[in-house]
């Protein structure tokens, strides 16, 4: 091979590096973004808003089922695929924030005018902490409460304007309110086993007195009885066991429950389906003047450490975060932050049930953070389920969970 | 050199050839994935070690600790269970049927394809209409139950511990029945017709034509099927997945849908593989009975 030939590769090679960075930097920086959100819903609106300004970021959107949010992240991220945005479930966070997936975020945060951790409401802010730092930025939040049909509850003697305050007047007032005759249960939750069950029954353990490090406590025991009276008696269908969330309340939305545990993401969607007046109340404590406790739901958002374009991910993140007062009002999502007011929407039913969750969002916990969060929540639910199928007595369960987790907490 | 080229041109060396292309192409796309799970299964994986080959060995320990586990072998016996009840109802059924549609009456052949179409469509879509059909409250099946007067109150077939495993067998006997039909139709349609008139001259009744005949002459059919059945089995997830997650309290889990379960779920991709290792002993198990049990067939 001659002298010129080596020339010609030399350069060959050169242009072929040159190349596509000349371009690049012709072109915009593309940014991509993951989250489960559908097109009524906040990441696909926002991220087109985004690309109107032409800021010279281009973000691409892709939606992604719940069911696979980590374990995608986790492939893409493994063999250098992942994006450079994405939602994650706020007690999943730590497991990413834990091991350096996630970009430390705390420096930009310091110098940002639009990402100010104190406007944070702190259970939503505690999660995307870890050591210290934060991995990311939380995205809206939301917790549980009751809903209950108050056309039942006139129906059946029941004052509307009273809801049940307490566990034992709960499940008197499921008792009372439940109708074989009439395909109509007492109330609906889930207690499937997926993280969906642990963050049902977490809120009711936290009031008395349990947690997840300490789940076997008296109060717990207690919690899960209440449970376990309200599916033995069928005052809730038994296929709570199966059931989600979404689905538990779709029975209550079609009249089939007098009473259902759910969270504000429902809203919406009992506005359009359920043709009975309906109210919300605060989650039912042990008893009056009981510590209050709920689950604090929703994603984060959060960059991930091997992005090429941290910069950039930042300002999109910013602007998901300049938007945070439209979370309500165009999506029916609550932002996550404390000073936002959240004006009202003219619809009376859905304002004085945002006034519930904002109060119940108060007492909110968030799960964990712990990084091995999964296999802590899978003990609760298996203990929920040996409980409520009779397989174990409430304690026996709840202390198998506890040898279970004190294992993983090590 | 020169013998080497001739060789491959006219003689083993070609032979050898055609042979070592599928070889390497086997052994690149199932061994090596095969050996890289029974390699995890000794050690220490979690989700960030798992695009690195070298991580900590720790022997037996996932092996001990799985089965310390109290949910470890009522999921094994589920798997059994889920296994031998769907092949013995995908078949009984499946034989039935074809056997039923070898009587050529009008229509036959084309209803016989439109069996198919159950097993045309999609794990998760099937797993999504029986967990309507299946749900306790409202579910057609409870209602045609309750109509006919079999039961009188509802059962509770997702959520109802005794109850939870046989809902996904009875999705999972008509999602394969339809193919297991299929099959055994095709073998039906290869044993010659003289051999049932013979056997009709000298006397032999349905039954004895069906022990004598019909049987025999399926046995490699047979064989195959009820190993492929095996395979689908093991490998069935989708439904489980749609219908019940595994509950309540594992007692409709099975051993393919909880290393799912332990990898992408719990993050234990170390435990998850040990399953799986569990579950290639039993499937090489039932495959060197397979080929013992047809062995004489191949050859003959």
């Amino acid at each position: 091979m001659g002298i010129r030939k080596y020339v010609m590769l030399g350069a060959l090679a050169l242009a072929s590096v040159s190349l596509p960075a000349l371009s690049a930097s012709a072109e915009d920086v593309t940014i991509n973004v993951w989250s489960l959100d559908r097109d009524i819903q906040p990441a696909p609106n926002l991220i087109k808003d985004f690309n109107k300004l032409n800021t010279g970021i281009k973000v691409e959107y892709r939606q992604i089922q719940f069911d696979d949010v980590v374990s995608e992240a986790m492939r893409a991220y493994s063999t250098g695929q992942a994006p450079d945005i994405i939602a994650v479930d706020n007690p999943e966070h730590a497991l990413f924030a834990s091991r350096g997936v996630f970009l430390d975020l705390s420096e930009m945060i310091a110098k940002s005018s639009v990402v100010k951790p104190e406007n944070y409401f702190k259970g939503p802010l505690a999660s995307v902490s870890w050591d210290g730092k934060y991995y990311g930025v939380p995205k809206a939040t939301n917790t549980i409460a009751l809903y209950y049909n108050k056309d039942m509850f006139k129906a059946k003697g029941l004052d509307p304007d009273k809801p049940p305050q307490t566990w034992d007047e709960l499940v008197e007032a499921a008792r009372k309110l439940t109708d074989p005759a009439q395909n109509v249960y007492g109330i609906t939750f889930s207690a499937k086993a997926n993280e969906e069950g642990t963050f049902q029954f977490l809120p009711w353990a936290q009031m008395a007195g349990g947690g997840y490090d300490n789940i076997n406590a008296e109060g717990a025991v207690k919690a899960l009885d209440v449970w376990k009276t309200i599916i033995d008696e069928k005052l809730a269908s038994p296929d709570t066991l199966t059931r989600s969330q979404w689905d538990a309340t779709g029975t209550f939305n079609s009249g089939n429950a007098a009473m259902a545990i759910s969270g504000p993401w429902e809203i919406d969607r009992m506005l359009q389906e359920a043709k009975f007046d309906w109210g919300v109340a605060l989650l039912p404590v042990p008893e009056l003047g009981a510590e209050r406790s709920s689950a604090m739901g929703d994603f984060n958002w959060a960059v991930f450490a091997n992005t090429e374009h941290p910069e950039e991910a930042f300002k999109v993140l910013e602007y998901f975060v300049s938007q945070d007062d439209r979370m309500f009002k165009d999506f029916g999502q609550l932002p996550p932050r404390s000073d936002i007011a959240i004006p009202a929407t003219g619809e009376p039913k859905k304002d004085a049930a945002l006034q519930v969750f904002v109060e119940q969002l108060k007492y909110a916990k968030p799960r964990g953070p712990h990084p091995a969060w999964p296999k802590i929540s899978k003990a609760i639910q298996d203990a929920i389920q040996a409980a409520l199928t009779g397989q174990m007595s409430s304690k026996e369960a709840l202390d198998q969970a506890a040898e279970k987790i004190k294992a993983v907490l090590g | 050199m020169k013998r080497i080229l001739s060789s491959i041109t006219d003689g083993r060396g070609f032979d050898i050839g055609l042979v070592s292309l599928p070889l390497a192409f086997l052994f690149v796309l199932s061994g090596l994935p095969l050996v890289y799970n029974v390699v995890m299964s000794f050690q220490e994986v979690d989700m960030f070690s798992l695009g690195s080959f070298w991580r900590p060995f720790v022997g037996l320990k996932n092996y001990i600790d799985l089965f310390s586990q109290p949910e470890t072998w009522p999921i094994l016996l589920n798997t059994a269970i889920f296994v031998t009840a769907s092949i013995a109802g995908q078949f009984l059924i499946g034989f039935g049927l074809a056997l039923f549609f070898w009587v050529n009456f009008p229509g036959a052949s084309w209803l016989r394809g439109l069996f198919l179409v159950s097993w045309v469509m999609p794990g998760l879509v099937v797993g999504a209409i029986w967990n309507w059909i299946l749900s306790g409250d409202f579910g057609v099946l409870n209602f045609l139950l309750r109509e006919t007067g079999v039961i009188s109150g509802n059962i509770f077939w997702r959520s109802d511990p005794d109850y939870s495993l046989w809902a996904v067998i009875i999705a999972n006997v008509w999602l394969g029945t339809s193919f297991n039909m299929i099959l055994l139709s095709v073998g039906l349609s290869g044993i010659p017709k003289d051999l049932y008139e013979a056997a009709e001259l000298d006397g032999a009744n349905a039954l004895q034509r069906f022990w004598t005949i019909t049987l025999p002459m399926m046995r490699s059919t047979i064989g195959a099927i009820v190993a492929l059945g095996l395979i689908f089995t093991l490998q069935q997830f989708d439904l489980f997945a749609a219908i019940t997650s595994g509950g309540p309290n594992n007692t409709s889990n099975v051993t393919q849908y909880w290393a799912w379960d332990l990898s992408f779920r719990q993050y234990d991709f170390a435990k998850g593989a040990t399953i799986s290792v569990i579950m290639i002993v039993f499937v090489m198990f039932a495959s060197v009975v397979y080929v013992r049990s047809t062995r004489h067939e191949v050859r003959g």
